[in-house]
């Protein structure tokens, strides 16, 4: 054997032994991914006292939103982004895109269909029942630890979290309607974006944060909850520095969007400020629903947009499909055999033929020259909205948010429906906690 | 099958003027028919019978009856969609079927030096800094502009120090599209706006919605004049192909010619991807599936790769618009859905073909 050849086994040797030594690392390492769902994180060492749930503070006050009248909507200077079509680099609004909505559908029909009953409490108000809402393990267990199921699996939150992130922004809107505003300690840019944003105005101050994990670690935050389209490896980054994460699904559901609320307000020790939060959405869905449920004939609607030369159109399955349905119309898109937000064409729209056209596009992104277009052009000419000019751009940000903003569209659109049983506007925003 | 196979076998021992016609004729009827069909289907119902009429009360002869909707659907929707498809095609397909004979390389497409990431960079700018809402036609004027400066920035590096050489107009090709496809990368990154980065998205993935007569316009002559010339230079490519020094001892101009075809292969692809996007394998697939069926002599593969390419489009398109009516399919997603296993399918079946191309 020569001296080289010997050199060669020995550095063979060599570099089997480090790589059978990096194998043998990484299986008494960390956890394996297959041990992922079912993971208990750690709580942060300042929050292992278990801590009782806080009571509601029922004190509320009225955000200072902008007045929702189709009309003044068309005077917005910025409105909000259609959902749907490819994901987008760096997007944190889930309500962007296409696929995730629909799946998020499939929970909220989950979710649906165990919808919570009502029970009486101590003083004998009757209160949300936990019973039945979907993500929560035992909904006896008003104490601390609790666990909840997320899509990331079963999750253990040792204590109160105090210090919260959700880098989503459905997630931050429905977290400030359940917890004081200095628990929520961050949020990502798109939340402090008016042109998309139901709750710019209240995060403005807030720092500001990406999905990147150091960032976030670096904020010290109790709890991450986030939607299941953060990339797994940030989740298990997150965790492997003992930060509870929680990953549940948002609805384009108005319904749906209660039991979420409910959860949300379970993680977060809130739970009688979600119930009293979901009492006010149901007040408000139920209401809407009295008026537009039974009205006939239902006008044809169409949600479009139009992003560079393409026309996008919300078929079943979309939010902008669900608000329509629930204002008490009828969605042409879906009349047609369109599922979701899809592409289309000028002549899509003539055979659609809605009575009314509904433009949730922001005004800084073309809304106004989409809808000029459409009314100017000699092809649509014979289509009834064109014709009889309904036209309308609405606020998007209403139309596109995945939280029970969507509502308030909803709320918007059936005032524009059916004026003389909406004559004033909706409420312009919601209760907040104290 | 087997006869089919042998068929083709027999054309393409024919003379070029055979081949030509035989290919001449079926891609053409291939194109009215598929025309023809393409302008009947719609979300808008619009019997054949209808179509028939309004070309009769063209000429000024009286037919069916039909409605001013129709009308307008087929004149000012349906036939310069059409009509732009066709022309988008036909640029990719002979500026394809010209790449792949002046590089010598079976996998040369009309992007190779960087027109298409130049044209895709150009309009992702316009898009990102809100210029292309300027007016009506920014988007593809600037999307033009930016495949011009592309091919004439990839040229100028092989070109630099007199020597202009094939090899060095390949590599350069290779390194600015990945530079400029890092630019582009850069700036949906850094793009914070939802509303401009879906539009890059859309612009990127090639389509034909809401294409008007104003686009086959402005694409239309310079995509002709393109192809016009390639046409005419197809012989001299057959001697290139030989190599440099047997086309010179033949009478080629050789750099003259091969700078003309470079150059009117760079306009007809930047043109195209001015008014569609990127539209993927067109000038990859069309070329060199021809090329198997048909053989490797430029002056039967250019015109047939025109006409190939318009059909490919075309088929395409009419397929993404009525797959699922109302709603639309992107073309450019389309047509390497189609066009990819197809042509490795193609390539199994006649590798030995390909080894000798």
């Amino acid at each position: 054997m020569t001296l080289g050849s010997r050199r060669g086994r020995l550095w063979s040797t060599a570099l089997v032994l480090l790589i059978l030594g990096f194998v043998i690392a990484g299986c008494s390492g960390d956890d394996p991914p297959q041990a992922q769902a079912q993971r208990q994180t750690a709580a942060p060492a300042q929050q292992q006292e278990e801590a009782q749930p806080a009571a509601a503070q029922p004190d509320q006050q009225e955000q200072a939103q902008p007045e929702d009248t189709a009309e003044q909507q068309q005077s917005e200077p910025e409105q909000q982004s259609q959902p749907s079509e490819p994901s987008e680099p760096e997007q944190q609004d889930e309500a962007s895109s296409e696929e995730p909505a629909q799946q998020e559908d499939e929970q909220s029909q989950e979710q649906q269909a165990s919808a919570p009953a009502e029970q009486a409490d101590d003083s004998g108000a009757a209160v949300r029942s936990l019973e039945g809402v979907p993500g929560i393990v035992d909904p006896s267990n008003s104490g601390w630890p609790r666990e909840v199921e997320g899509s990331n699996g079963m999750i253990r939150i040792a204590a109160k979290p105090m210090r919260i992130i959700t880098v989503s922004i459905g997630h931050d809107e429905i977290t400030l309607a359940l917890v004081s505003s200095e628990r929520l300690i961050a949020v990502g840019a798109v939340s402090k974006d008016a042109t998309y944003s139901n709750v710019a105005d209240l995060v403005q101050d807030k720092q500001e944060t990406t999905r990147d994990p150091e960032e976030i670690i670096a904020l010290e935050p109790d709890i991450v909850v986030t939607s299941p389209f953060v990339p797994i490896e940030v989740v298990d980054a997150l965790e492997r520095v003992g930060i509870t994460v929680v990953q549940t699904g948002l609805q384009h559901d108005l319904q749906a969007q209660i039991n979420t609320i409910l959860l949300m307000g379970y993680i977060y020790g809130e739970e009688a400020r979600a119930a009293e939060f979901a009492d006010e959405l149901q007040a408000r869905y139920d209401a809407l629903l009295a008026v537009t449920s039974d009205k006939q004939p239902k006008p044809s609607i169409l949600s479009t947009a139009r992003y560079s030369d393409t026309i996008w159109v919300a078929g079943s399955n979309s939010t902008q499909g669900e608000l329509i349905v629930a204002a008490g119309g009828v969605n042409a898109a879906e009349s047609a055999g369109v599922d979701g937000n899809q592409t289309s064409s000028l002549e899509g729209l003539i055979a659609m033929a809605p009575e009314i056209i509904i433009i949730p596009q922001p005004l800084a992104f073309g809304a106004e020259d989409f809808r000029q277009s459409l009314l100017d052009n000699e092809v649509l000419a014979e289509v009834p909205a064109i014709r009889d000019g309904q036209v309308h751009i609405v606020d998007s940000k209403h139309y596109t948010t995945l939280s029970f903003w969507n509502l308030l569209g909803a709320e918007s659109l059936a005032r524009m429906l059916w004026p003389d049983d909406f004559p004033e506007p909706p409420e312009p925003s919601f209760s907040l906690p104290e | 099958m087997i006869a089919a196979v042998q068929a083709l076998r027999d054309i393409r021992q024919r003379s070029v003027s055979v081949r030509l016609a035989i290919g001449l004729s079926i891609l053409s009827a291939l194109a009215l028919a598929l025309g023809l069909i393409s302008l009947s289907l719609g979300p808008v119902d619009i019997p054949v019978s209808q179509i028939a009429s309004m070309a009769l009360a063209g000429v000024g002869l009286d037919g069916a009856e039909f409605g001013r909707t129709e009308q307008l659907v087929i004149e000012q929707i349906r036939l310069p969609r059409i009509v732009v498809g066709a022309i988008v095609g036909m640029a990719l397909g002979v500026a394809g079927a010209a790449m792949q004979g002046l590089f010598r390389n079976p996998m040369a497409d009309p992007g190779i030096i960087g027109v298409s990431a130049g044209g895709a960079l150009g309009a992702v700018a316009a898009i990102a800094s809100g210029l292309a809402g300027l007016f009506f036609l920014a988007l593809p004027l600037i999307a033009f502009s930016g495949a011009i400066a592309a091919a004439l920035l990839v040229y100028g590096i092989a070109a630099v120090g007199g020597r202009f050489s094939m090899a060095t107009l390949l590599l350069a090709g290779v390194a600015v599209n990945a530079f400029l496809g890092a630019v582009v990368s850069a700036i949906i990154i850094l793009q914070p706006n939802n509303e401009a980065l879906r539009e890059i998205l859309f612009w990127l993935a090639g389509g034909l919605d809401a294409r008007s007569w104003e686009h086959a316009r402005i694409a239309g002559p310079l995509i002709a004049a393109s192809a016009a010339v390639l046409l005419l230079l197809s012989r001299d490519l057959n001697l290139l192909m030989l190599g440099d020094d047997e086309a010179h001892s033949l009478g080629v101009r050789v750099r003259a010619t091969r700078v003309a075809m470079l150059i009117a292969a760079s306009l007809a692809t930047g043109a195209a991807v001015a008014v569609s996007g990127t539209i993927a394998f067109v000038g990859l697939v069309v070329p060199h599936t021809l090329r198997l069926l048909l053989g490797p002599d430029n002056r039967v593969l250019i015109p047939l790769s025109a006409l190939g390419g318009a059909v490919f489009i075309v088929l395409a398109d009419m397929v993404a618009r009525t797959l699922i009516q109302p709603a639309e399919f992107r073309v450019g997603i389309l047509t390497a859905f189609v066009g990819a296993p197809f042509f490795i399918l193609l390539l199994i079946r006649n590798k030995r073909q390909v080894y000798s191309l």
